[in-house]
């Protein structure tokens, strides 16, 4: 009884460890070294699913650590990320509380929305008060496929949702 | 019409607010938090600055060690493959060899030649001080869309300071934009906030510009010069930063400059401990 319970809490602990994980690491899924323009914010698409599936084992503390852990690693100002990903957490949660049952469609016009007010606040907020300059392609290239690859993940965590953690959705 | 206004403000401040079971922490102030230190950070209090170069090289540290299994399985299957190409291998390395001969009394006529004539011109060969190069090693390499950086592990305690040329093999790959006691950030050529002043070959004058992609590109050529294939781009030096006549890369067909050192491929740098930029980067 006791060993199910430590298994079962591995298996909830993994969407957070995987966050840590990304932001800590040198893992990236940025595949440019292959195709150029192919760029992916894993992390948004990770806390958006789970803050809208199960919010119990994403805790909004972690994700604000974990952003924290990204800026030092990329190498942008302190608490940038975080603010990004706290605003997926709001329009996750918002949605989450207004809604009954939610489908793959809904879920991916949700989180197109919430990407658009994430980045818009992250890249803003660097172009106003840090030296850093981004090329606008890139910054569309990787909200395109982030977008674009949100499906596929989506099938991908409900699946280990469904095997691994136990399904209780909105 | 009043019940789904009612809707809306109950779901927007239950999001901003709620807490409880797994969240500790509300939204609403973390966000507060994260904004407290982003301003801290940007406008730079004073306490904060060592906060924070302590905090990089911890987690410079740990990143280091977090992606060991991630360079491990690379490093394992290239080492399996040139054991199974030794042979093959040996075979060039022997044909280098010969050719490396025969170039040799060549170079060592030129090095003398070239000392000959700086004596005749009074200057100094810009790289006789050579005590004051430091290698090291490349602690974090993460590949990011926006930001073309690299993380290495050496910073103040050795005298590293902001501006300092870094290069692989003599070529030049970036300049270090910050530095912390144990650890230091390099910005690498391709980044787009990258701009050196370069020389090309025929001696023409430019601004070396990253583009964010792995080719640089030449900005403020002179009116109606053309690029072509195969001109060699070097640091100018007109900066005081970079040493005069670096070697950078070379044009390709699209005018952009293929640099010499593969960014993504760096594992060793050394830095210029004699040169340091004077004002702000």
């Amino acid at each position: 009884m006791a060993k199910t319970s430590i298994i079962n809490k591995i298996y909830n602990a993994g969407p957070v460890i995987l966050l840590y994980y990304l932001c800590i690491s040198e893992v990236d899924t940025n595949l440019e070294k292959t195709f150029e323009i192919f760029t992916l914010n894993f992390q948004i698409i990770l806390i958006y699913f789970w803050v809208l599936k199960r919010p119990e084992i994403m805790a909004n503390g972690h994700i604000f650590l974990a952003g924290l852990i990204n800026d030092v690693v990329m190498g942008f100002p302190l608490g940038i990320s975080s603010l990004s990903y706290l605003i997926i957490i709001f329009v996750g949660t918002y949605v989450r509380n207004k809604s009954v049952n939610t489908t793959i469609a809904s879920d991916w016009f949700t989180f197109f929305m919430a990407m658009i007010f994430s980045n818009l606040l992250f890249f803003s907020l660097l172009n106003n008060f840090s030296d850093l300059s981004f090329p606008i392609s890139k910054i569309g290239y990787n909200m395109f496929f982030t977008v674009f690859m949100f499906p596929i993940f989506w099938l991908l965590f409900n699946l280990y949702q469904a095997t691994f953690v136990g399904g209780r959705d909105a | 019409m009043s019940v789904s206004r009612d809707d809306f403000s109950i779901a927007f401040r239950s999001a901003l607010l709620q807490r409880g079971g797994a969240q500790k922490f509300s939204v609403l102030s973390l966000i507060f938090l994260a904004l407290i230190i982003f301003f801290l950070d940007v406008y730079g209090a004073k306490f904060t600055k060592p906060i924070r170069g302590f905090i990089n090289d911890v987690v410079y540290r740990v990143t280091f060690l977090a992606s060991t299994p991630s360079r491990f399985f690379p490093q394992v299957s290239n080492d399996i493959s040139s054991f199974l190409n030794v042979r093959e291998e040996n075979k060039k390395l022997k044909a280098e060899i010969e050719k490396y001969k025969s170039l040799e009394l060549n170079v060592e006529f030129l090095t003398d030649e070239n000392k000959n004539l700086q004596k005749i011109l009074e200057t100094e060969y810009f790289n006789k001080n050579l005590s004051n190069i430091i290698l090291a090693k490349v602690l974090v390499d993460k590949n990011s869309p926006f930001l073309k950086s690299i993380i290495i592990n050496k910073g103040t305690q050795i005298g590293i300071l902001k501006g300092m040329p870094v290069t692989k093999d003599n070529y030049l790959v970036g300049r270090v934009v910050e530095t912390n006691y144990l650890s230091s950030r390099v910005l690498l050529l391709n980044d787009l906030n990258s701009r050196i002043p370069v020389t090309l070959d025929e001696g023409a004058q430019a601004i070396l510009s990253g583009s964010g992609s792995n080719n640089p590109i030449l900005e403020y050529l002179p009116e109606d010069y053309k690029v072509i294939e195969d001109i060699s781009v070097f640091a100018s030096g007109k900066d005081g930063i970079f040493s005069p006549g670096t070697p950078i890369g070379k044009t390709n067909e699209n005018g952009e400059v293929d640099l010499f050192v593969d960014p993504n491929q760096l594992s060793f740098v050394t830095v210029n401990l004699n040169v340091q930029s004077k004002g702000d980067l």
